[in-house]
């Protein structure tokens, strides 16, 4: 009897086991959420911004996309989203799966704007063989060029980095390079801190120009590592240039050990809590000694009496 | 005419000393020159290793040395003296926390605890009746006015300059006065031997990690102090799944999430995001600084002893 109730007991737990199992792997996509289609265009600077906040965002479980290198969670291992299985879906399927989360997938309804959501939508669409309508917006074309130069111009005063970049034509000429997005970063203990902002996109000059922000601080005199690169090594390869510059807030790191605190250890402790504590001892045992000596002067004094 | 004499006699007996001295070194140099040129063309007794990229080579057994380990005395040394000009905070963002419970397993991993022994715990929160339930997890405060360091007898207990409270376990005396001062609960005692004792008892006693463990006395999350050293996250912020640490330097006001690799303000993410520290009326000024649980990543998937809901 016990055994068949045990047998009944597993066997329910094995089917609410693979039912639980089965829901993981099942997204219940509304038809009305399907239907939503991508309001932005697929132009490189949405694709651009869509892959970073992939990479903040999705990276860290799905890997990257395309490369099918995402983490092996179980029961249900994240899919690749740049895979063509995945985005043979619409991309109000994929909205909703964002918005809504399931299972070890987070929601990120609240924690990302809509603008993001379909940004990432744009960088994953850019992966997609049979795109039904390609949306590819005219973009500045820049010629072939060899020899790419990064240029940093830093001014210390204004807190401004001019960063310039430019190219070697066929014919020779140095031309600059137009709509190419840069990356400007400051070196900090664990990794880099990116400034360049929402749009730090080459002008017809070649230029970039940001705003160092005036309260980010330096060492003592004020030195940051700058890393300047260009974001896609995919048109130049790796452009990058670092410079250390004076341009940061000069910050005194302050050492709490140099102050006598009540936390400190024995060597930090507080003057007065050292002169009372030493204080005390001395007076206590100066009253014990003062009783013991008089008791010793006693039989002196008695017999000087005498 | 005699000083002269005796001058030029002194003069010489120094050049031939002089001369004497380099000729010995230089014999002496190509004695040892010889002697490795004759040691080299010998066939010696080779040992096949690996390298890091994966090739197997022979190496010359004399020429193995065994890996060199700081002393202990440098190791106490360094680690009571902290890492200058630092001043390390950690930041929990409660809404992306799901009780993954992997900060825990790489940390009890790093420093020798059983799965029962917390440097870092995952609590379950519900504020009041009728508020949301929420996992916090808790490591040590590393509070700049530390009530832990004030009661130890021993000096054992310190603070660094980089804001980090150690515990040095070759001092401790097992007193446990820290675990009544510490307001936050986090420090352990080490009632029984620690886990693997032989696995770990070569190890010269590092003070940066509390590794290896010793019974009797006290042991608490230390930041992983000795990553720190050789710029990596603690073993609790670079284990986690879903980005709820970051971690970084107050004086470059920058901290780093541990899962997206992403850096940030430290100071725009605790006023964008309200932060808060724990028991703050309490004075003690927790280094720790925690994100409310708002806008969640994921449901609150219920009761911790449940096992069904731990993953």
């Amino acid at each position: 009897m016990k055994n068949t109730i045990k047998i009944i007991a597993s066997l329910f737990l094995l089917f609410v086991f693979t039912a639980s199992v089965a829901k993981g792997q099942d997204w219940n996509v509304p038809a009305s959420a399907k239907n939503k289609q991508n309001p932005y265009e697929a132009s490189t600077k949405n694709i651009s911004s869509g892959k970073k906040i992939y990479n903040i965002n999705c990276k860290s479980c799905h890997g990257d996309a395309g490369m099918g290198n995402m983490l092996p969670l179980q029961p249900v291992a994240p899919s690749d989203l740049g895979s063509q299985a995945f985005l043979i879906q619409g991309d109000g399927e994929i909205y909703y799966k964002i918005n809504k989360g399931q299972g070890a997938m987070p929601t990120f309804e609240k924690t990302l704007s809509d603008e993001d959501k379909w940004m990432v939508i744009t960088y994953l669409r850019s992966f997609d063989k049979n795109k039904k309508e390609s949306k590819q917006v005219a973009e500045v074309v820049n010629p072939e060029v060899s020899d790419v130069n990064l240029v940093l111009d830093i001014n210390n005063e204004e807190k401004k980095i001019n960063a310039n970049l430019s190219g070697v034509t066929e014919k020779g000429d140095r031309v600059a390079l137009q709509g190419i997005e840069l990356s400007i970063k400051v070196k900090r203990s664990f990794g880099y801190l990116d400034i360049s902002g929402d749009d730090a996109y080459t002008n017809e000059k070649g230029n970039v120009t940001i705003q160092f922000p005036a309260d980010l601080p330096g060492d003592r005199e004020g030195h940051v590592n700058l890393l300047v690169k260009v974001t896609d090594d995919a048109y130049y390869g790796e452009v990058s240039v670092d410079r250390i510059s004076s341009i940061g807030l000069p910050t005194d790191p302050v050492n709490p050990l140099d102050e006598r605190a009540m936390w400190g250890t024995r060597a930090n402790a507080p003057i007065w809590i050292i002169l009372s504590y030493v204080g005390g001892v001395i007076s206590i045992w100066g009253v014990i000694f003062l009783v013991l000596f008089q008791l010793i002067q006693l039989p002196k004094m008695a017999k000087n009496k005498e | 005419m005699k000083e002269e004499t005796s001058n030029n006699s002194r003069r010489k007996f120094l050049k031939s000393v002089g001369i004497s001295i380099g000729a010995a070194g230089v014999v002496s140099g190509f004695s040892l020159l010889g002697a490795a040129k004759a040691a080299a063309q010998e066939p010696r007794e080779t040992v096949n290793l690996l390298t890091q990229d994966g090739q197997l080579v022979q190496v010359d057994k004399d020429q193995l040395r065994p890996t060199v380990t700081e002393p202990l005395t440098e190791l106490q040394k360094r680690g009571r003296e902290g890492i200058a000009g630092k001043s390390f905070v950690m930041v929990i963002d409660l809404s992306k926390c799901r009780n993954a419970r992997k900060c825990m397993d790489a940390c009890q991993n790093h420093h020798q605890l059983r799965p029962d022994q917390h440097h870092i715990n995952v609590l379950q929160m519900q504020d009041a009746e009728h508020t949301a339930p929420y996992f916090m997890p808790k490591p040590c405060q590393h509070c700049d006015n530390p009530p832990c360091t004030k009661v130890c007898p021993v000096d054992a207990t310190f603070k660094r300059q980089d804001g980090i409270v150690l515990i040095d376990n070759e001092r401790c005396i097992g007193c446990r006065f820290c675990i009544a001062a510490c307001p936050y609960s986090a420090r352990i005692f080490q009632w029984t031997e620690p886990k693997d004792p032989e696995k770990y008892k070569d190890l010269t006693y590092n003070i940066e990690a509390n590794v290896p463990q010793k019974k009797g006395t006290i042991s608490k999350c230390l930041f992983s102090a000795d990553r720190l050293r050789e710029d990596k996250l603690p073993s609790c912020v670079s284990s986690c799944p879903n980005g709820v640490y970051y971690f970084g330097d107050q004086n470059e006001d920058a901290v780093t999430n541990g899962t997206t690799h992403e850096t940030v303000r430290f100071s725009k993410l605790i006023e964008e995001n309200a932060g808060y520290t724990l028991m703050p009326e309490l004075g003690t000024k927790p280094r720790v600084y925690y994100l409310p649980p708002k806008n969640r990543a994921f449901e609150f998937n219920g009761d911790l002893l449940n096992e069904e809901n731990l993953h």
